[in-house]
């Protein structure tokens, strides 16, 4: 039992986290938000790391990694606030690589491993992330379990942009009755859901420390406001969310690793962590602006991107709600029997 | 990172497995005294096959197992539904105090009958004036002669009717600062000096005591740790007690969630979109929690020192047990409200849990200062 990452899997993340440093730092995000615009430069860069392609096989031109190292990106990322098509376009890319066919993946992997097209994956009734640059869209629709994912060549989809709330990503919807299902929707999917969660993961962790940071400093009647246990208890639940959400996510993006025929299923340990993470990110953020004040609630704060980024990765694939369902549902097969 | 456990650990386990497969106790018995009796003969099964004790050194009677296989111990013995052994205080907490401080001759003469059960033990830390500040208090031990005369009053002292021995912090310098007056003893409760009387709790049953010391008599060889040093030591009880459990509790937890969710099927609950809700939201938590001290073992084995997963799955057991048992009163009705139920039993044992071994008001305080840095408050601690 090692529920520690491996010597190389740190190096990543701390490579990670300096780059993100200092290539997209709050004042970037902000700069990108507001102009509704990526920094080309940023991805550019991110495409010569190999990043997007990090968890693409090998035969498919990515660097044949696992869903461990795709996390701990994800999280970075999503600590950073990035601005960046990276998550849809990896979203997009396990899908396909976990339950697309053989002519799915050699039609697509090269060029969303190489950084030459992005991808993106939503639902069909929710925001897409980056669905409109992209050159292929993964549509899960909810309405009819029954229907697997789909597949979709850009311009077979009507993509409509949309002005959601976070500002720090494009977002659109899309209509589509085109494509090609995926030969197994619910791995790719599941592998999709773990990475979203290792985002949340991250923009939690972003903010427990934005607010530590905080609260140290701004002092009220004459004392750190972070040594009032209305504050500082409200920071301990923050670390305990935070870990719990991240306990579950490195849990599934193991499981997704370890593959089947162990006794762990990746579906339950996918909806696990989407459930926390989701759940986790929102009242982290929430609780970030609570714990800054006034201050935490205008525009010249940075916390809002963060509590905006958990609101709609929150909502991506399915709600918290959908996921709990999920899992009492799974649960209750494995206990009784019943196909709940 | 690999969620599997090593080819030993696994063996380790299927070891457990077959043993507790071939050794059951059986239901306990009515009644506390027969029940504790039972308990105790349990414990002596485990202890002549080396298993009262799995984390002790192999020199004491135990297996010298690692941190994950003493959970791996704990687990199955949940998962396998029998009993703690009866003298679960004196395993966790004195004997491992006792291998830190103790001189050569106090661990020869008391760890033995720890791990048979022929001595229970219990713990004098609590007084009805000291709780979450421990250090503020005040029983009383004098030195006369070659001995120490002990006059206070102490409180939530579980298995003090069955113990032989009892852990006792007294102050013994009234002069010194409040953490550095205090003296860690090994107290005899047979003597007339020391009275126990049950303290009945909100289920109607006595599960701890009062003690009522005066003039106790502690021969000056059982001061653990040194005159003075009691803090310390008292400090290395506590950090014993919030890691050993966590497995047990966290295995009767799931079990307890499984059960539920068993009766909701059985009752056609299952559907009821509500129900659905809640049973994966507390299949969350139990998740969370189980897979959180899972990485704190990590945390403790490759770097040493416990990181801020420990701090937490009191914190998080705790309170998904009330969660629980409050659900379960929810969905079952009037049953679970009905004296004799074991929902009901639940539901009123269960609030206990965010107060015993440190209230999670206090494990918050120690998450903000420890763990997350943040300035004390002046007069407030962990």
């Amino acid at each position: 039992m090692n529920f520690d990452f491996t010597e190389d899997q740190h190096e990543i993340k701390r490579t990670a986290r300096d780059l993100l440093g200092s290539r997209s730092a709050l004042a970037k995000v902000r700069e990108a938000a507001e102009a509704h615009q990526y920094d080309e430069g940023l991805w550019k860069e991110l495409v010569e790391l190999g990043w997007p392609g990090i968890a693409i096989a090998e035969e498919h031109g990515g660097q044949g990694l696992g869903a461990v190292e795709l996390a701990i990106l994800a999280e970075e990322l999503g600590y950073a606030v990035a601005a960046s098509p990276f998550l849809a376009t990896v979203l997009a890319a396990e899908a396909i690589g976990a339950g697309g066919t053989p002519e799915q993946q050699a039609k697509w992997l090269p060029g969303l491993a190489s950084g030459e097209i992005t991808g993106a994956l939503g639902n069909a009734d929710g925001l897409v992330p980056d669905a409109e640059a992209a050159a292929v869209i993964v549509l899960v629709d909810d309405s009819d379990p029954t229907r697997p994912a789909r597949v979709i060549a850009r311009e077979d989809a009507d993509v409509t942009a949309v002005d959601a709330v976070d500002p720090t990503r494009r977002f659109a919807r899309v209509q589509s009755d085109g494509g090609d299902a995926l030969s197994d929707s619910a791995a790719g999917v599941d592998r999709a859901l773990v990475a979203v969660s290792a985002e949340l993961v991250g923009v939690s962790q972003r903010a427990l420390e934005m607010t530590l940071a905080y609260v140290k400093d701004r002092k009220q009647f004459d004392t750190p406001v972070g040594a009032y246990q209305a504050v500082s208890h409200r920071c301990a639940q923050m670390l305990k969310d935070t870990e719990g959400a991240r306990s579950a996510t490195y849990f599934a993006a193991w499981a997704a690793d370890a593959g089947v025929g162990g006794s762990v299923s990746l579906p339950e340990a996918a909806a696990l962590a989407k459930a926390a993470a989701s759940d986790g990110a929102r009242d982290v953020t929430a609780s970030a602006i609570q714990a800054h004040g006034g201050i935490g609630f205008t525009w010249e704060a940075d916390v809002h991107w963060l509590y905006k980024r958990a609101q709609v990765d929150a909502a991506l694939l399915g709600t918290s709600g959908k996921h709990r369902r999920r899992l009492a549902a799974l649960l209750a097969a494995r206990l009784v029997g019943a196909a709940a | 990172m690999d969620l599997t456990f090593s080819d030993s650990e696994a063996a380790f386990r299927d070891e457990l497995r077959a043993w507790f497969e071939s050794n059951d106790p059986g239901p306990s018995p009515e009644g506390e005294d027969e029940s504790y009796a039972y308990r105790r003969d349990w414990q002596k099964r485990l202890a002549d096959d080396r298993y009262a004790a799995v984390h002790w050194p192999s020199e004491y009677g135990g297996r010298g197992a690692s941190i994950t296989e003493s959970a791996i111990f704990f687990e199955e013995l949940g998962r396998a539904r029998r009993p703690l052994p009866a003298n679960v205080l004196g395993i966790l907490l004195a004997g491992p105090t006792i291998m830190t401080f103790g001189t050569p001759e106090q661990k020869e003469r008391y760890l033995p009958p720890i791990l048979t059960a022929e001595e229970i033990w219990c713990q004098g830390f609590s007084e009805p004036d000291a709780g979450s500040d421990l250090a503020a208090l005040k029983t009383k031990a004098v030195k006369e002669g070659d001995e120490w005369v002990v006059t206070g009053q102490k409180v939530w002292t579980s298995g003090a009717q069955y113990s032989k021995w009892c852990m006792l912090v007294a102050r013994t310098d009234f002069d010194a600062p409040k953490h550095k007056g205090l003296t860690y003893f090994l107290m005899d409760m047979e003597q007339p000096g020391v009275q126990v009387r049950p303290l009945v709790q909100i289920t109607g049953e006595p599960e701890f005591n009062e003690l009522f010391i005066e003039g106790a008599r502690i021969p000056d060889e059982n001061v653990l740790g040194g005159v003075g040093n009691g803090w310390k030591v008292a400090l290395t009880t506590l950090m014993n007690e919030r890691s050993g459990l966590a497995f047990f509790l966290q295995v009767r937890l799931r079990q307890l969630l499984d059960e539920l969710v068993e009766e909701a099927a059985e009752r056609g609950l299952l559907d009821d979109p509500v129900v659905a809700d809640k049973i994966g939201h507390l299949h969350m938590k139990a998740e969370i929690l189980r897979l959180t001290a899972y990485r704190g073992l990590t945390t403790i084995e490759k770097y040493g020192t416990p990181g801020p997963e420990g701090s937490l799955t009191k914190w998080m057991w705790s309170e998904t047990n009330q969660e629980l048992a409050q659900f379960a009163a929810d969905l079952l009705g009037a049953d679970a409200l009905t004296n004799g139920n074991r929902w009901a039993y639940e539901l009123l044992r269960s609030r206990g849990n965010t107060i015993e071994g440190g209230t999670t008001e206090i494990l918050k305080n120690i998450v903000a200062e420890r763990v997350l840095g943040l300035p004390r408050l002046k007069g407030a601690t962990a």
